[in-house]
């Protein structure tokens, strides 16, 4: 078990951990929108490179298809779909909207990602500690949140639904660690439903393009209870 | 092989509809797009009947073991969507006649009608837990387009809203679920199903199963629409067309909280009390106030939504078996009663063309029919007494009583007054008086079958408030026994037990035990 | 022992020595990137040969602070230097006179009597340089801190003899996510603190855009040497804390013969040299940042340290 092959596996994981975090921290703060997906995809390149050294040290099947299904889907597919319906809106602008500053914002992810980690003890403790969910879960964890945050701070329909796609990318992080035994199909099911909201967000995108002539979609604020006149 | 029977019947529907007739003759896709979509629904009724007798009658109908199966809850969820499903295809053949802007995008719309009523017959259907969500995730895809089918910034909007909530929601109960499967190995499980977790759930570490709950009644309960999360509700379910609003309405927040009731047996009802009625009660509490002041009768009927899903929460929040059958009984009765409301309410757009509440007056003389539904469902959804909403909140007040939670009761009673108010106010003002504008618009008929579809939408309404047959009540029973958490013997109150008695359930991680072990 | 002081000594010479050097070669290197020759790799060398033969002007309203600040910032490096390894992987005479924290305190000295003295010199270029070196050293001090402080997580102490072992004893720890996350944070502050691009542009002529450069406008003569030898030197112990400490722990000297501490030499300038050709394409691939987005640069720094601190410390 210790012997230095499995060491340097373990420690390669980690550190495909901390990447992971990094590129969440990344989607946080870039400013592009390319940016944001090249963070989102260099995401989902760490999650499969985690998910290959845990399908080899588990000589698991399953986590070793997750990672392959992350090769394929969100480095190509994903943009791809994207770039299909919302072409413009992945060039054109050179700069986009937070609701908070990039400093604030980073504190506020930052402070995020320790909570999780803090969430994360309890878990590990009560599932008797150790394994590689010591490193995936408060990450998986941290990811998450980070995610929901970029989707709560970003106004672009593109970023925002990056940060929705890295929820999905940090649940799988944890998830091949603490679940390995999960069943494919559950997994292709999930990667389907990945491509299937790229696509119907890119549509809808689209059409909101069309019809109102904005992506800015914190700035559609028309359905609201207004008090009476 | 019904089960699969009921799941392909929709999809081919949706194939039907996909063919592009309107080329050949208009007429002709006038037609099959809409008859297709009703004979499949009403089939997948049939068939849903007749599977709930057999489960009620206290077998089990197994499909594809462990994948697909159908026990009392499921069956009962089973026959509500394939009743609300009907209504909903019959009314949608006289309202998009009317309101579809041309052939191609009528067809379109018929085509998510299915995808999405096909992903509500999933969610009861599948036992594996991972893949209930994953329907319950196609539920809110499918529906997307159909809230956004108008193509008015307003609609636009929602559908925005909707899809950002539901994945985000979505994201987090995928979470959870993943924890609930690292449970469920660490407590030595075999088959992950609903039935297989709760039979592992003694053996599973509390803390985690307690997080696992925890993110997945946040995680669904933004697709509930449970009050902090709840802001995309009133908006998607007041801009779809009016059919697809009653099975938005109606059935995927039911659906949703189905998957939150599932896991209710996991846990001592002491430990979830608190949540369940927290979040219950101020999903209700908030609920009732704003539908004081909305202006939007279809808003109106969705805040009535958020305001029963809360009411089902706390029901479930009370823990004991009567609480549980108020709950599962609310559900059937708010899913019958806000889909006739929401058809109701198609009924009166198809009328007066407006959603404004001030902007309507006297619509009974304008059209007897639509008034008379809108006036029929108010009172239903409010909670007047003979109708079905009646029946089962009182049984969740008694429920609460017997309980012996007099403050929750009371508040819950308060605002079901509130909410009473609220919605009676605003619909009163729109049936009675005198038609507005000069002139006043004129009398409008309702399409046959938007007419026939109201018609049979109230048939349970009334029922259910003053009859239950018996296979029913069989049912009820067998799902509240579903999800009532049972001590088992040899554990003491969920904990996990000293020693494994059960043979073969032997710890299977699949992972090597010692810790990463970094240097010391 | 008298050898180990020897040693100590011979480190201190070359810092000295080659410190020039290293900012000849990375001129160099930037020019030819820009299909230009470039001067002589030596050119630092005559640049302060021709400063200390000329003669020195002091402003009448400056202070002995003024004059005595060339002072420190030529010997704070010094002093540090004593306290890493540059050419033994073993401690010196003086190394266990401080630890990593005191070293960061003896060069930020000189940072800080540098500010000082711009200041005092009444140029108001120099109080805007001062000014916005501290909103650099201020935004890199708790990364700094936060580097060093998960450095000694790792190791269990700040010397950094003892924590250059930590990381490849097992090889397979050089590839902790700590360590890689660190070594990054350390890079962006290497630049911020050297002020290289995108903090800072060292080859800019134009006073309102200088960050460190506008520090030393008003020397002239032996001053102004001191102060740009000080600043070769600086940035030759900050390479030589991250590569020697940090990021390649390897060809220093095992044993106390002298050929080997000699051969020491030639393999840190190689090292430097190589970590130079990284430096040049950062260099030259990034444009300069706008003053208010520095906050943003080592905002990114601080994220990385802390990324890497949770690693170690939440994830075991």
């Amino acid at each position: 078990m210790e012997s230095l092959p499995i060491k340097l596996l373990e420690n390669l994981n980690a550190l495909a951990g901390g990447l992971f975090l990094l590129c969440a921290f990344g989607m946080v703060a870039t400013r592009q929108v390319r940016g944001c997906l090249h963070f989102f995809i260099a995401q989902a390149l760490f999650l499969a490179m985690s998910a290959f050294i845990l399908g080899a040290l588990l000589h698991s099947w399953d986590v070793l298809a997750v990672g392959v299904i992350n090769v394929i889907t969100k480095p190509f597919l994903i943009p791809w779909v994207l770039q299909r319906n919302v072409r413009g809106e992945m060039y054109s602008r050179r700069e986009i909207d937070q609701l908070l500053n990039i400093p604030t914002s980073l504190l506020i992810a930052l402070a995020l990602a320790i909570a999780a980690c803090f969430l994360a003890l309890p878990l590990l403790r009560a599932a008797g500690g150790g394994g590689f969910a010591a490193v995936n879960l408060p990450i998986g964890l941290a990811g998450l949140l980070l995610g929901a945050y970029t989707a709560c701070v970003r106004r672009q329909a593109v970023p925002l639904l990056l940060g929705l796609l890295a929820m999905e990318n940090s649940a799988f992080f944890a998830g091949i660690a603490i679940a390995p035994a999960l069943p494919f199909l559950a997994e292709v099911a999930v990667t389907f439903d990945v491509l299937m909201l790229s696509f119907i967000v890119g549509l809808l995108t689209r059409t909101i393009h069309e019809h109102i002539g904005t992506t800015e979609v914190g700035a559609l604020t028309t359905l609201q209870e207004q008090p009476q006149p | 092989m019904s089960l699969i029977a009921i799941l392909v019947l929709p999809l081919a529907a949706m194939v039907l509809c996909l063919v592009p007739l309107e080329k050949i003759s208009s007429t002709l896709a006038g037609w099959i797009a809409p008859v297709a979509t009703l004979l499949a629904a009403a089939a997948v009724l049939a068939l849903a009947i007749g599977d709930s007798l057999h489960v009620a009658a206290g077998n089990s109908i197994i499909a594809i073991a462990n994948w697909i199966q159908l026990d009392g809850l499921s069956a009962l969820i089973l026959l509500l969507v394939g009743l609300v499903g009907t209504t909903a295809a019959l009314f949608s053949w006289g309202y998009m006649a009317r309101r579809a802007h041309g052939e191609k995008r009528r067809r379109l719309y018929y085509v998510h009608f299915n995808l999405f009523f096909f992903a509500l017959l999933a969610v009861p259907l599948a036992v594996e837990p991972n893949l209930v969500w994953v329907a319950i995730e196609f539920t809110a895809l499918f529906s997307v387009l159909l809230v956004a089918y108008e193509n008015t910034h307003e609609a636009l909007e929602a559908a925005w809203k909707y899809i950002a909530m539901m994945f985000m929601g979505a994201a987090i109960a995928l979470f959870g679920f993943l924890i609930l499967f690292w449970a469920f190995k660490l407590g030595g499980g075999v088959t992950y199903t609903w039935a297989g977790l709760r039979a592992a759930a003694p053996h599973m570490p509390p803390v985690l199963t307690k997080t696992a709950f925890l993110m997945i009644l946040v995680g669904f309960g933004m697709k509930v629409g449970f009050v902090p999360m709840h802001t995309w509700l009133p908006d998607a379910h007041s801009q779809a067309p009016s059919p697809a609003c009653a099975l938005l309405s109606g059935l995927k927040t039911t659906v949703a909280l189905y998957a939150i009731l599932r896991l209710l047996p996991l846990l001592p009802p002491n430990h979830t009390a608190t949540w369940l009625l927290t979040i219950g009660l101020i999903s209700v509490g908030a609920a009732s106030f704003l539908l004081l002041q909305v202006r939007d009768y279809k808003r109106l009927f969705a805040y009535s939504t958020v305001e029963h899903m809360g009411i089902i929460c706390t029901a479930a929040g009370f823990g004991t078996a009567s609480g549980y059958y108020g709950a599962i009984m609310q559900m059937l009765a708010h899913s019958v009663t806000k889909s006739f409301c929401f058809l109701a309410a198609g009924a009166a757009v198809l009328a007066v063309n407006t959603r404004q509440i001030a902007s309507v007056r006297g619509l009974i003389r304008i059209s007897p029919a639509a008034g008379a539904a809108l006036l029929f469902g108010g009172l239903a959804i409010a909670g007047a007494p003979p109708f079905a909403v009646f029946l089962s909140e009182f049984s969740i007040l008694k429920a609460g009583l017997m309980q012996g939670r007099y403050l929750a009761t009371a508040l819950l009673a308060l605002f079901i007054g509130i909410a009473f108010f609220g919605i009676l106010g605003g619909l009163n003002r729109m049936v009675f008086g005198r038609p507005m504008g000069d002139p006043p618009p004129p009398r409008t008929r309702l399409p046959f079958t938007c007419v026939l579809a109201l018609l049979l939408g109230a048939v349970p309404i009334l029922v259910l408030g003053v009859y239950q047959p018996r296979p029913l009540h069989e049912l009820l029973n067998k799902a509240v026994a579903t999800i009532h958490f049972q001590i088992e013997p040899g554990s003491r109150n969920g904990r996990r037990p000293a020693k494994r008695t059960t043979v073969g359930l032997t710890r299977r991680t699949g992972r090597p035990r010692t810790p990463t072990g970094k240097a010391p | 022992m008298i050898r180990m002081i020897a040693y100590n000594l011979l480190q201190m010479l070359v810092v000295l020595g080659f410190s020039p050097l290293v900012a000849g070669i990375l001129n160099r290197l930037k020019e030819m990137v820009q299909s230009r020759r470039g001067p002589s790799i030596f050119q630092p060398y005559r640049d302060l040969r021709k400063l200390f033969h000329k003669d020195q002007v002091f402003s009448e309203q400056s202070s002995w602070i003024f004059r005595f600040t060339p002072y420190i910032v030529f010997t704070a490096p010094l002093f540090v230097t004593l306290l890493i390894p540059v050419l033994t992987s073993y401690p010196l005479f003086f190394a266990f006179m401080g630890d990593m924290l005191g070293g960061g305190f003896v060069l930020a000295l000189g940072g800080f009597f540098a500010a000082l003295a711009a200041v005092d010199a009444a140029n108001p270029y120099g109080a805007m340089g001062a000014s916005r070196t501290r909103m650099v050293g201020f935004l890199a001090e708790p990364v700094f801190m936060i580097v060093f402080f998960t450095v000694s997580f790792v190791a269990g102490s700040t010397i950094p003899y003892i924590v250059q072992q930590a990381w490849v004893h097992p090889l397979a720890n050089f590839f902790e996510p700590s360590h890689i996350l660190l070594l990054l944070a350390f890079l962006m502050l290497i630049l911020a603190e050297g002020g290289r691009i995108p903090v800072d542009n060292p080859a800019g002529h134009f006073e309102l855009a200088m960050i460190d450069e506008s520090k030393g406008l008003e020397y002239s003569g032996r001053g102004a040497a001191l102060m740009k030898w000080g600043g070769y030197m600086k940035f030759f112990v900050l390479l030589c804390i991250f590569l020697n400490v940090l990021l390649a722990p390897w060809g220093l000297a095992a044993g106390t013969a002298p050929a080997p501490v000699l051969l020491a030499i030639p393999l840190i300038l190689l090292k430097i040299f190589i970590f130079l050709l990284v430096l040049v394409v950062i260099e030259s691939s990034l444009a300069k940042l706008r003053l208010f987005r520095i906050t943003e640069f080592l905002g990114a720094a601080f994220i990385i340290s802390v990324a890497a601190m949770i690693m170690r410390v939440f994830t075991f």
